[in-house]
């Protein structure tokens, strides 16, 4: 059932055990698991089927350290979220990104990859992927890895049917929770704004909170600060260890054979760093792509090279003539140490439409985070000569030590912790179950749960865990 | 194969016409770090198989023959 507001929703009658606040890729797919188990599931979404500016502009908010995007253009709300505008890449963590890291204080999950993997066919169906192929290693530095381009589900699109003929999962759009309030054991319910006005106290047994990587926190904040601590009672970690995956263009490089790493429909490859040279070189996973340069571009990658290495440049001229496809062009994408003091914060004087605190986001790329772009591309250069398959040229910016380019990519997109998953409950919010510690009824989906980013897009993993907590929660809530 | 080979005198001339740029841009690495200094890279002779990183190039020592 799928309903416009929530006075419709309540003239329904509809009696949910489990309240979901959020319906993107993490909230569709757990009210889905629900709803299959029988369970009966309410969806709230703050926005409605379509995108609206009143509705985004509830997501706007400051940024301050780094140069960051508007946090009104990094995210949708309205139905599917952010889905409805991803580009589809995608990947689930590496096993050693689950993994603790003596040289990078705080990594390491309480889970491990093995945790998710029995998901891994269900996401396969609901992202729409075919197989993944197992990482090919190049050297004993680095892996050549794959990274699908999915059709991009829209989750507000594909799923909107099965929602509107569920008898299980009631869809409330255009209602925003505003605030949780609980005891310090139990949320005892929700505030609703729906349709530009208060829609009064909501209650429901089970609280999920879906609503992004970056408002999971600002919810929860609120909450927190309206119950007097009741929602999080410990949130020395809440709001805090927010990561991206900077992205930057790298360099370029010049390959002997472009087609040994030809592999996706959009001519793309990519390539990861192993554990032992991550431990070797102290640095974090990172990702570089390969994209091909175009005949232009290669032209002035020659001239540069003809510089430093004149015979070899005409070696590659030569192999421009005979190919046309020679270089490529290497971004690269990598992970970030996960650091108390990147944090999302709530404004003291700026609110939304319906009186909650805005974000103010404090972000900045750390020492160990440069160490990784400049280390991660040398190792990428050496293993292409060591292996005899090309050279590589850094971008000036990085070989020379200056600041990063504020006209260039800059991140992913990709909103991760605040919520962080743990067992000290001092540097995390969420337990390996996704529970709030310390809550017995209050979950939470989605990336603002990953303890670390490792190099991967995040919404494979975060799917994984959805269908993870949806299974989990079938069980507990059926007691 | 190996990634960089010697090439005919004709190959050269071709790759020439593929790129007619490259011969205005060709300077020895040698005159570089002779104008520079030092921080452009140290091109003498040395282990072939060094890595060496020149004007952001990660080169083989070879390469710089
Ligand atoms: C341009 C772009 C490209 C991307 N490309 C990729 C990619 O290639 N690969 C990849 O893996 N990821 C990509 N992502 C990231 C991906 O979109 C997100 O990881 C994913 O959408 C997160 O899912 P989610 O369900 O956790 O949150 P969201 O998708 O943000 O959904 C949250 C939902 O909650 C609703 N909501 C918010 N607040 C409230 C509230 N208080 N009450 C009720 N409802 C609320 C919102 O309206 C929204 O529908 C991209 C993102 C962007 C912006």
């Amino acid at each position: 059932m799928i309903f416009d507001g929530h006075e419709a929703y309540r003239a329904a009658n509809f009696k949910p055990k489990v309240c979901i606040l959020g319906s993107g890729p993490a909230g569709t797919t757990i009210a889905r698991k629900l709803g299959a188990a029988g369970i009966p599931v309410v969806v709230l979404e703050a926005g409605s089927r379509e995108y609206s500016d009143e509705s985004q502009d509830f997501y706007r908010g400051t940024t301050a350290g780094d140069f960051y995007f508007d946090l009104d253009i990094t995210r949708l709300r309205y139905m599917g979220g952010s889905s409805n505008h991803w580009a589809g890449w995608c990947r689930v963590l590496d096993k050693q990104d689950f993994e603790p890291k003596a040289w990078a204080p705080d990594t390491g999950w309480p889970i491990r990859r093995a945790d998710i993997e029995p998901y891994l066919p269900e996401v396969h169906d609901i992202l729409e992927l075919p197989d993944f192929r197992p990482d090919v290693p190049i050297s004993d530095d680095i892996r050549w890895v794959q990274l699908i381009k999915s059709p991009a589900v829209r989750f507000g699109e594909k799923f909107a049917d099965e929602l509107d003929k569920s008898r299980n999962i009631a869809v409330v759009l255009n209602t925003y929770a505003t605030e949780l309030a609980g005891d310090g054991k139990r949320v005892t319910g929700a505030k609703l704004w729906s349709n530009g006005q208060d829609a009064g106290p909501f209650s429901a047994d089970y609280f999920i909170v879906c609503t992004g990587g970056l408002e999971n926190s600002r919810l929860l904040l609120w909450s927190n600060q309206r119950s007097n601590g009741g929602v999080i009672p410990n949130a020395t970690a809440l709001g805090r260890y927010w990561m991206e995956h900077p992205t930057f263009e790298g360099g370029n490089a010049i390959l002997a054979d472009y087609g040994e790493f030809e592999v996706d429909a959009v001519n793309e490859a990519f390539f990861s760093p192993t554990l032992a040279a991550m431990e070797r070189l102290r640095i974090m996973n990172f990702g570089i792509r390969l994209i091909e340069t175009p005949y232009a571009g290669v032209k002035h990658v020659i001239a540069d090279l003809a510089c430093t290495a004149p015979d070899m440049a005409e070696w590659v001229a030569y192999q421009l003539s005979q190919n046309l496809r020679c270089a490529a062009q290497l971004y690269v994408a990598w992970e970030q140490a996960p650091l108390a003091s990147n944090q999302i914060k709530l404004s003291k004087t700026d609110v939304d439409h319906a009186g909650v605190p805005r974000i103010e986001l404090h972000w900045k790329k750390s020492e160990l985070e440069r160490r990784t772009l400049v280390e991660g591309l040398k190792l990428f250069g050496t293993t292409l000569i060591e292996k005899d398959l090309g050279r590589v040229r850094l971008m000036d910016w990085i070989a020379n030590g200056e600041d990063y380019p504020t006209d260039e990519e800059t991140a992913g997109h990709h909103h991760m912790g605040g919520t962080r998953m743990g067992t000290d409950i001092t540097r995390s919010v969420v337990d390996a179950n996704c529970k709030v510690h310390g809550m017995d009824n209050l979950y939470v989906g989605g990336s603002s749960v990953f303890c670390t980013s490792g190099q991967a897009n995040p919404t494979t993993t975060i799917t994984a865990l959805a269908c993870r907590l949806g299974d989990h929660l079938s069980k507990v809530v059926a007691v | 194969m190996s990634f960089f080979r010697k090439m005919s005198r004709r190959t050269l001339v071709q790759a020439l016409i593929a790129v007619p740029a490259l011969s205005l841009f060709r300077k020895r690495p040698e005159a570089d770090a002779a104008r520079t200094g030092p921080s452009r890279g140290d091109p003498s002779p040395g282990d072939p198989d060094e890595i060496v990183e020149i004007n952001g190039w990660i080169l083989k020592r070879s390469d710089l023959a």
